[in-house]
């Protein structure tokens, strides 16, 4: 092959019956480079790649051109162009498992292609799968081709995709978000494989990513959309130099190397207004083999919170980060361990209405997905409204309007909104709807369990610089709870970092951030996507996620239910 | 049209996007519409007294002046099937409120309270479901005798598992999101989140449940009326009209006998439709 590119993109427009969603994008993939594609939610950048792949509803139009191998997609027959995408093109998708047969093993999903389309005996197809989930760092690969999807956890499954698509021995790899429901630690390993291949066999590859300081680390080029158009296209080694556009600029301000803003000046030895002490809490689930198993969510927590202060808790998932969020705000009880608040004891949920009530003045919490966690019938105001209510229910009507209004203003949110419904509004802006609803009871402890994470980057920004601004106005001390390190770096003042129900390290954001001192702290640092990074396959033998069920004894099936 | 109102009060809008899209809706609607219109009005309308002995001749084919033909005793199958229209459509209706009510109840304090109160309540509605509807309904008839009452009661009895089924898996899912978890963390008292917020959220899916247990309460009481335990003669509703009508298919006039069946088919295709409509427009609400 010359320099002809692999996959090119020529002013690629894509309409809805009504509306146009991507304007132009232009982008082309040489032969063994790897482009990145970045941008927000709703830039059009996934609805670009469906175009390439042909995955596009029926009653979507495009313009302007995909070129595959230098040839026009548009000026093929459908059954060359069938063949084409089979074989040229593999596509690994955001969520694994929905894109997976829960019934069909992993060996009837890395074969089925082989036996169908490309009419290999199934005895030859197993031996290749086997091969190709080796080649993807999956050990033990024929036992694992005899397990079900539900066995694998999502790192090993999107290893399993990876390895699927490779099947047709395709030029392109179409990525589409491939990490971004996984780990810090699981994403560094899949992009260690997708590194280790594209050197062994000239890969091409075009990754798809919300987060600008991944896409510089594994890919040559990146190009960044916005609103539907391609607005830079960017060598990845020279990004920050390079950068032109404005909004670039602003999705690259989101690394963890960014400063911390200025030290809020406050009482040393301020008083802890929440204690945390020997907190544990074990599941029952069924186990794999029948039975009952116990899992171990948390064991032994300990941690407290100063008053004003911002206590950061991080760890992977199934660390047990939110469940010590949940029993705190008393959606769960703990097995063991004592909370106490402000000098109460809070060991126990709240009994009654009115204790509750008492409660909800002190602590209240934002939840990770904004979608969900506002009822989608009421306006903001009346949800506001319920709110206050709760608190001062004999309030006249006049005064609940100006709190109303004083709490959107807190949030920076357009007083015009109010009386619109959670489903028009951005996930920004809902995000700050459910802040305001929590600061409506002027609370001591605002408990914030990934309250960024389903949120675009630059609105990421934005809402972490707003909370640093309530904590200042309000003296509420935050309890956020984030996988996300940079998240910590930007907020808070000290940081638990939770493995498996345990506390693995706690101290002061610098010294965790800068010096730390377990190992798994480091691992969670240097798993960060950052300036000169470089995915590393840290423990080969490391694939499953790490081990959240503890085989402590088994129960025996209950009979009757 | 009541089924729409009730799901969201929005019908006029829903109507006018319907006519545009789906001509069927529209018709189901129109069908409905006429059929309740019928069921207010019907006896005033009436060309002839429904009892009236030989308005017409015996077993008469439609003409000009028995418009639906007369049966064996001459009566006017128009009137009779217009007189009939209140008991043929407002019975079934009586039957699915009877059970949505007293199924939503049993489902939301099932999914509210979850544990033993759940497990009871199961059990319960799973002795309900061994029990078929029209057996329960004969049963019923037989102890309390003859007539409407009996056989409503019994059918709403039996409907109640299938709205309490469903109704406590919207709701325990409803239950499950985390907006009802962020009012509780707010103090939101539990009253409050059962009847502001919980109970809001299910009535799509109960409007379309309505709906279709409209159909199935229509024909079950029509077969109990044609077995002969429902509507006593010399009253008529269209299932005992049905039933009359076997002798006139023999005497070569199955119009007594087909013209009720037509109205009871049509009503109940058309709630069907609607309550589909109302299902679909509700999934998609949800997304």
């Amino acid at each position: 092959m010359s320099n002809k590119p692999v996959l090119e993109l020529d002013h690629l427009s894509i309409a809805m019956p009504h509306r146009t969603l991507v304007h132009n994008c232009t982008l082309a993939v040489a032969a063994g480079e790897a482009v990145g594609l970045v941008g927000e939610s709703g830039s059009g950048k996934t609805l670009s790649v469906r175009a390439v792949a042909g995955l596009l509803p029926d009653d979507f139009t495009t313009g302007g051109a995909i070129r595959i191998l230098g040839r026009d997609v548009a000026e093929m027959g459908s059954k060359e162009r069938k063949e084409l995408r089979a074989t040229r093109i593999g596509m690994v998708f955001q969520t694994p498992r929905a894109h997976l047969n829960p019934l069909l093993t992993i060996g009837d999903f890395m074969t089925e292609a082989l036996v169908h389309v490309a009419g290999k005996r199934r005895t030859a197809a197993d031996r290749r799968a086997a091969e190709l989930l080796d080649e993807v760092g999956i050990p033990d690969p024929v036992r694992r081709l005899r397990q079900y999807p539900a066995e694998l956890s999502g790192g090993l499954l999107q290893r399993v995709m990876i390895a699927a698509t490779l099947a047709m021995d395709p030029e392109i790899l179409l990525a589409d978000e491939i990490t971004t429901a996984l780990d810090v630690t699981t994403q560094e390993e899949v992009m260690a494989v997708i590194g280790d291949l594209r050197k062994h066999r000239e890969l091409s590859m075009l990754f798809i990513t919300h987060d600008l300081a991944l896409a510089s680390a594994v890919t040559d080029r990146v190009a960044v959309m916005q609103h539907g158009r391609t607005v830079e296209t960017l060598h990845s080694a020279t990004m920050r130099q390079e950068a032109r556009v404005e909004y670039t600029k602003v999705l690259m301000a989101a690394a963890l190397d960014e400063a911390k803003p200025e030290e809020l000046v406050r009482d040393r030895d301020a008083t802890s207004v929440l204690a945390v002490s020997g907190l544990s809490k074990t599941y029952q689930v069924p186990g794999a083999t029948g039975g009952r198993e116990t899992l171990v969510a948390l064991n032994g927590v300990s941690f407290e919170l100063d008053q004003g202060g911002s206590l950061g808790i991080v760890g992977e998932s199934g660390s047990g980060k939110s469940t010590s969020a949940k029993i705190i705000c008393g959606l769960e009880r703990a097995d063991a361990g004592t909370i106490t608040v402000t000098g109460e004891d809070w060991s126990l949920p709240a009994r009654g209405g009115a204790a509750r009530r008492g409660r909800a003045k002190k602590v209240q919490m934002v939840f990770q997905d904004p979608y969900q966690s506002l009822d989608r019938r009421q306006t903001i105001r009346e949800c506001l409204s319920e709110a206050i209510r709760v608190h001062r229910p004999s309030d006249s009507r006049e005064a609940v309007t100006r709190r109303i209004e004083e709490l959107m203003r807190q949030v920076t949110l357009d007083p015009e909104l109010a009386d619109q419904r959670p489903k028009s509004l951005s996930g920004g802006q809902r995000q700050r709807v459910a802040i305001a609803r929590a600061l409506a009871a002027d609370p001591e402890i605002l408990v914030l369990d990934e309250a960024v994470s389903a949120i675009d980057v630059t609105t990421q920004v934005e809402i972490l610089t707003l909370l640093d601004t309530i904590r200042r106005e309000t003296g509420v001390a935050l309890l956020m709870i984030t996988h996300d390190l940079t998240v910590i770096r930007r907020l808070c003042d000290r940081v638990v970092v939770m493995r498996a129900g345990r506390v693995e390290e706690y101290g002061t954001a610098d010294e965790i951030l800068d010096a730390p001192r377990a190992d798994y702290t480091r691992l969670l640092l240097d798993s960060i996507p950052r300036e000169g990074w470089k995915p590393r396959r840290r423990r080969p033998g490391r694939t499953s996620a790490i081990p959240t069920i503890t085989l402590m004894h088994r129960v025996k099936e209950m009979r009757g239910l | 049209m009541s089924v729409g109102q009730l799901a969201q009060g929005k019908m006029p809008v829903a109507v006018k996007d319907a006519a545009k899209k789906d001509w069927l809706y529209l018709v189901a609607l129109v069908a409905f519409t006429l059929m309740a219109l019928m069921a207010l009005i019907g006896p005033w309308i009436a060309p002839y007294n429904p009892t009236q002995l030989y308005a017409g001749p015996e077993n008469g084919l439609p003409t000009a002046q028995n418009l639906l033909g007369t049966d064996d005793l001459g009566r006017d199958v128009l009137s009779r099937i217009l007189c009939g229209a209140g008991v043929s459509v407002f019975a079934p209706i009586i039957i699915v409120l009877l059970s949505t009510i007293i199924g939503s109840l049993l489902a939301v304090t099932a999914a509210w309270f979850g544990g033993i109160t759940r497990g009871t309540i199961a059990r319960i509605i799973d002795v309900i479901f061994a029990i078929p509807g029209l057996v329960l309904a004969v049963l019923a008839v037989a102890m309390f005798g003859k007539g409407l009452p009996a056989p409503i009661v019994a059918l709403s009895i039996a409907f109640i598992p299938v709205v309490a089924r469903l109704t406590q898996t919207a709701a325990s899912r409803e239950l499950g999101k985390p907006y009802i978890a962020a009012l509780r963390v707010q103090g939101v008292s539990s009253l409050a989140i059962c009847f502001r917020h919980l109970i809001p959220a299910l009535v799509p899916v109960v409007a379309a449940q309505m709906a279709v247990g409209f159909g199935y309460a229509m024909l079950d009481l029509a077969a109990i009326s044609f077995l002969g335990l429902g509507q006593q003669p010399p009253a008529a509703d269209w299932g005992s009209m049905i039933s009359g009508g076997k002798t006139g298919i023999l005497a070569g006039a199955p119009e007594q006998a087909l013209f009720p069946s037509i109205f009871v088919v049509v009503t109940v295709l058309a709630v069907s439709i609607i309550g589909a409509r109302v299902t679909a427009w509700a999934e998609e609400k949800e997304r």
